[in-house]
């Protein structure tokens, strides 16, 4: 049995009425404990007996590849196999793939691409091993850079934006860049692989199980059902394990081999090269409007790139296309084939990026115009998306605005730029809005209830991200129990498919999944009561129907009740333009002398629906404002312009922010029930505190010190060539 | 001399005698995988990112002391006689959750959870040394710690949180500490220890003389210290370095002697060791030390491993140069002693012969009248390499200048003094003019180069306007430095 439901108009908030008071509330993370004693198992940890270790080897360049030494390599002490596998891929699978990345290690298509598996008996045999098995590759190589190939892909045009330009009383026509940039979760890609008969099963750390599953099986040629996969803990993921991943094929495949259970673990800086990055982007964006600020028209076109065979396009412009009024339009994006490392999707793809830098060129125009930046964001807020003509569910941006604003003290800022000095440094302020889709995918859950409590199994993830105190509460909330007695159980393909982790849905698909499993008992329940569910009161581990209470234990009878849910998108998502919003704002001081940044003070208001767990709802914001600092001001991986490879794939070049670079970040939530996005009425939140965050920093570069940075990151060179 | 084959230390309450242990073997790699602590996390391989921290004590002659480590850099022979605590040590009071986990977990300080064991135990070591931790105490404790997930804040305050408990007298690691000392000074034997893991080998002298025995007897031998840069020759660029030669073990080389003079510094003194020594004598060192890397590479670190690479863009030696310190050499029983800036030849290349080895650095004592600053730009705040480093000593009587020495690093191939722009300054009065007349002279001693992690110009103009600043702090009251703005 499955309460199943199709999301296709408003949902009824049954959450204001339940009786718990569990959800809402600050829970901590049930497995807290386990992280902070270093107990929580990471892919790479819990060892099989006779476990053996494996090395991916990289390409050196691209082209046709020969291993020339793999005999030699095999003799060495301890190795126990050399393995160049055509079943290898090529890259990790993008995000919901369910099939397949591009395999083979004949042919490197990018330096860095795995083409061969060492396997020994210890982990320094093996890395030794690997360092020693000399590849060569020999061709011509692709190309790499984004200039020199014609792109793929065509924008949106609607109306005439050139006239409209023409006609504008304020025109500007921008033109910024992004860098590559790499998700560098804590945890590297780690997988451990044990066959038993034709089954395996595979720790690893990936995000999103029901797609990976069938990844792996269609990679090793095998059926999904042998296919196994538990990655209970995950050290982070912001889009890095949402396909399957080179080593864990590879384990795989060498543990076949060798009849025995191999490890294999990215060294960190293979993991920047064989997962997929964010792509650079170039983005022409183009403002036309009228003499109170009001756009007429709005261009957002960006080029991006990606491997050939790669269906991944970083979608740039996919707020432009709802964020602000405006008839005459051009949005989209290119896609430039290149032989760099694969594209894919990184921590809110296409608005991480994209609303960064279209809220950088709103803040040029509230320069242009003279107006305030606040008053021309709210000028252009639409009444209905200008795109599609659909409704909103919500609109919560204005409310955003004056909340942010109210609170930072905006109305406080000198308009004009460089207004304030404190010895060498130049201070200032800047804000931007913040846009991310809401996007529904399909879950199930199922939760068993005995008299000792509920147990919810998904194979969902919790990627920090709060899945299993999300959960919890859900489940706790709905069916009347304290959060002691309920257990989540998530990361396992032997439970019922969850959504996954990614793209900001996890706790609204997945938690609407375990509400309509907690329905599915709550119904169950009440017919043993024989009222309506309804009517039906559960707290404290007991049911009230009417003018009756009973504990649940003794309705349960000495029977163990099963309910399962199944939540899948349907009109409500096409009939309406879902959207979290937010407005962001930065004080920042520039040092006149050397041109370094520091970000004194950040504060976000946030829009997102119901808030399910207001402390994982904080530090999700937190992590988004501070990815913000570190893409407007450190984050860039540099790609060698010969042959494309990545030169700063490590932490120490590889620069995310660390503690010093982080001022106190300010969050505020703002109460809303959006009906339009399920029965919790809540939005994804994973992502929205970094879209447009970076631009917040930079708006305050320009306002402390009049340099306006348009190839981010704004690194102390470009901000002193200013100065000067 | 006596030799063993065996590398003995205590694993939290463990006594360990390993004889299969090779030159590039890491602690971190032991933990995880030969003893299954996996609660110690891999994170970067080169010291980055403090996934990987763990304690190690040592008997120093002021008693047992505890430094946080990397232990993906650290290599396993080097701990022998050390007391090595990881996560899975520690508890509170009464057992269950220490003081800093349980506000870890109340204050959402771990989310993803892979960084928290090395952010665990960085507050650890900071609760330990400081009941009241201020703010700047916490950031310092946590600059070698990267979490992608919280943006730290919620960390920082756990660290609050976790102060305001007390405890200290009763953590396992005080109340343990006579015991500890004890049986770590039982596993001082005073030989020499040799171990092998096949061909890969590592050793650790008896003391400095036999340090200069086991160079002349291995002169191909790689010389590691503190192991912040060896350590990824061989995680990060998996280079053979066999036979290693540890020094970090001998107590000679961690003097810190203190005369009218000068102040001299062992070569095995840890940038941690040399802190407060140092800013104590020279104030403008004090924000200086803490832009080196981070709290467990400046527990490991040694200022003459710093100066022994050569790196042009090492921390220390522009400091040094500007102080006018001086090292000695040493091969067999003999020994010399030059200038330091004299030490630096070319890139890659210094007067050092083979199986000479750093002994001890000489740093005069401040004078009357000299004016002192330091200064690291840097793309990132913290645990970042310098772009330009710079150091300035002015000596000022009367408004002259009537010495000046001005070191750069990150200007040129090797560390290296502004002739020019000290000839400009000496015998001139000291004003603004002065200064920057004598910043565009920079060109005619440097052509610095562009790289990633500045431009050439970048370089030369960041340099010319640190002279500015030098007037802005020194000679007017305006001066707001980034710290304090």
């Amino acid at each position: 049995m499955s309460l199943d439901l199709k999301l296709d108009g408003r949902s009824e908030d049954r959450f204001g009425t339940m009786a718990q008071g569990l959800l809402g509330t600050p829970a901590d993370r049930p497995e807290g404990v386990l992280k902070v004693t270093g107990a929580a198992t990471y892919a790479a940890e819990n060892l099989p007996e006779n476990c053996a270790f494996g090395m991916l080897v990289r390409a050196p360049g691209q082209g046709k590849v020969t291993a020339v030494n793999a005999d030699e390599v095999r003799a060495m002490p301890g190795v126990l196999a050399v393995i160049r596998d055509e079943r290898m891929i090529r890259n990790a699978a993008q995000g919901t793939a369910n099939e397949a990345p591009v395999q083979g290690v004949d042919h490197a298509e990018y330096v860095g691409q795995p083409v061969a598996v060492v396997v020994a008996e210890s982990f320094e045999q093996a890395r030794h091993a690997a360092q020693s098995l000399k590849i060569t590759t020999e061709g011509s190589p692709g190309p790499v850079d984004p200039d020199a190939v014609e792109p793929e892909g065509e924008p949106t045009r609607t109306g005439d934006l050139d006239s409209a330009m023409k006609d504008a009383v304020h025109a500007l026509d921008l033109t910024y860049t992004t860098p590559s940039h790499s998700s560098t979760p804590m945890e590297p890609h780690a997988a451990i692989a044990e066959w038993d008969g034709d089954r395996v099963s595979v720790r690893a750390s990936l995000q999103m199980l029901k797609y990976n599953r069938n990844e792996l099986a269609d990679c090793l040629g095998i059926s999904a059902e042998n296919v196994r996969i538990q990655s209970p803990f995950v050290g982070g993921g912001f889009g890095s394990k949402l396909g399957i991943t080179a080593e864990a094929v590879s384990a795989a495949i060498a543990a076949r081999e060798l009849g025995r259970p191999v490890r294999v673990v990215q060294h960190r800086r293979q993991a920047f090269e064989t997962v997929t990055r964010r792509s650079e982007t170039t983005q022409r964006i183009r403002l036309a409007a009228d003499a109170e600020g009001r756009l007429s028209g709005l261009g957002h076109e960006a080029l991006v790139s990606n491997l050939p065979g790669e269906t991944f396009a970083e979608p740039v412009t996919q707020a432009s296309a709802f964020a602000y009024a405006g008839a005459h339009r051009v949005i989209g994006e290119r896609l430039a084939r290149l032989h760099r490392p694969a594209a894919g999707s990184v921590r809110a793809p296409g608005e991480a990026v994209g609303v960064t830098a279209f809220e950088c060129a709103m803040d040029e125009l509230a320069v242009k115009t003279g107006l305030d930046p606040v008053e021309l964001r709210r000028r252009n807020i639409p009444d209905k998306d200008p795109s599609s003509g659909k409704p909103f569910s919500s609109h919560m941006l204005a409310a955003a605005l004056d909340d942010g604003a109210g609170r930072f003290g905006w109305s406080d800022r000198a308009p004009e730029p460089r207004s304030r000095r404190e010895g060498e440094w130049w201070i200032g302020s800047g804000m931007a809005a913040a846009f991310r889709v809401n996007i529904m995918m399909e879950a199930e859950a199922r939760i068993d209830l005995t008299p000792d409590g509920a147990v919810v199994e998904t194979d969902m993830t919790d990627l920090g991200t709060g899945t299993y105190a999300i959960l919890t509460q859900i489940a706790g909330e709905a069916l009347g129990l304290p959060a002691e007695s309920v257990t989540v159980r998530l990361g396992d393909t032997d439970f019922p498919p969850g959504s996954g982790s990614g793209g900001s849905w996890g706790s609204a698909t997945t938690g609407n999944a375990v509400w309509l499993a907690a329905l599915d008992l709550r119904r169950q329940i009440a017919a043993r009561l024989d009222c309506d569910e309804a009517e039906l009161t559960l707290r404290d581990g007991q049911a009230t129907c009417g003018n009756v209470t009973r504990a649940l234990a003794e309705v349960l009878g000495g029977d163990d009740l099963r309910g399962h849910g199944h939540i899948t998108a349907g009109d409500a998502f096409e009939d309406v333009v879902q959207s979290t919003f937010g407005a962001h704002f930065a004080e920042v001081a520039v040092s006149d002398v050397t041109g370094e940044v520091r970000v004194r003070r950040m504060l976000g208001s946030f829009a997102a629906g119901r808030i399910l767990n207001e402390k994982t709802a904080r530090s999700q914001c937190h992590g988004g404002m501070t990815w913000g600092i570190g893409m407007a001001l450190t984050e860039e991986l540099t790609h060698d312009r010969r042959d494309g490879h990545m030169v700063n794939r490590d932490l120490a070049e590889y620069h995310v922010a660390v503690n010093a670079d982080v001022p106190p970040l300010e969050v505020h939530f703002l109460e809303e029930l959006d009906p339009w996005s399920g029965p919790m009425q809540s939005k994804g939140l994973g992502e929205l505190g970094i879209c447009g965050a970076g631009a917040a920093v930079l708006n305050a570069v320009y306002h402390a010190c009049g340099v306006r940075i348009r190839d981010m990151p704004a690194t102390p060179d470009k901000v002193l060539a200013g100065l000067e | 001399m006596a030799t063993r084959n065996e590398v003995r230390f205590i694993l939290n309450g463990e006594d360990q005698a390993i004889r299969d242990v090779g030159a590039s073997d890491t602690l971190l790699d032991f933990l995880r995988i030969d003893r299954r602590l996996t609660g110690t996390k891999e994170g970067c391989a080169e010291g980055d990112c403090g996934a990987c921290t763990v304690l190690v004590g040592r008997l120093t002659p002021q008693g047992l002391r505890y430094d946080t480590v990397n232990a993906c850099i650290r290599f396993l022979a080097s701990v022998d006689g050390c007391h090595v605590v990881t996560i899975e040590h520690l508890r509170g009071p009464e057992g269950g959750l220490h003081p800093v986990q349980e506000a870890m977990v109340a204050l959402h300080g771990s989310q993803c959870g892979f960084c928290t064991p090395g952010i665990v135990m960085s507050l650890y070591a900071l609760w330990m040394a400081t009941a009241t931790p201020s703010v700047t105490e916490i950031e310092r404790a946590l600059q070698g710690n990267l979490c992608r997930c919280t943006g730290y804040e919620p960390i920082v305050k756990a660290a609050q949180a976790a102060s305001a408990g007390k405890g200290q007298s009763q953590d396992p690691l005080n109340l343990e500490r006579n015991t500890i000392t004890k049986r770590l000074s039982d596993l001082r034997d005073g030989a020499r220890v040799e171990v092998a893991k096949g061909e890969d080998r590592a050793i650790l002298p008896a003391d400095t003389a036999d340090l200069a025995k086991v160079l002349e007897e291995n002169p191909e031998g790689t010389i590691v210290a503190g192991a912040t840069d060896v350590g990824l020759w061989v995680t990060k660029f998996l280079r053979p370095i066999s036979p290693a030669i540890h020094i970090g073990h001998l107590e000679e080389l961690h003097e810190i002697a203190e005369d009218d003079a000068a102040i001299t510094l062992g070569a095995g003194v840890t940038y941690s060791e040399a802190a407060l020594t140092l800013i104590m004598t020279w104030p403008h060192l004090l924000e200086y030390w803490d832009r080196i890397a981070g709290w467990q590479v400046r527990n490991m670190g040694t200022i003459g491993g710093n100066i022994a690479n050569g790196s042009p863009i090492g921390d220390t030696p522009p400091a040094l140069i500007a102080l006018d310190a001086t090292i000695t050499l040493r091969k067999g029983g003999e020994t010399r002693e030059l200038p330091l800036e004299r030490f630096f030849i070319d890139y890659g290349k210094q007067d050092r012969a083979e199986g000479e080895f750093v002994e001890r650095i000489r740093i005069p004592k401040p004078a009357a009248g000299q004016l002192h600053a330091a200064y690291k730009i840097s793309k990132r705040r913290d645990e970042d390499i310098s772009s330009v480093a710079a150091a300035f000593r002015l000596t000022v009587e009367d408004g002259t200048i009537t010495e000046a020495r001005i070191a750069f690093g990150g200007m040129a191939a090797t560390p290296k003094r502004a002739a020019k722009a000290e000839a400009a300054l000496t015998g001139q009065s000291f004003d603004e003019a002065t200064m920057m007349k004598a910043a565009a002279t920079l060109p005619e001693d440097f052509a610095p180069l562009s790289d990633w992690r500045a431009s050439a110009e970048y370089r030369m103009r960041a340099a010319q306007n640190l002279f500015r600043r030098f007037w802005y702090e020194k000679g007017t009251d305006e001066a707001v430095r980034l710290e304090t703005a």
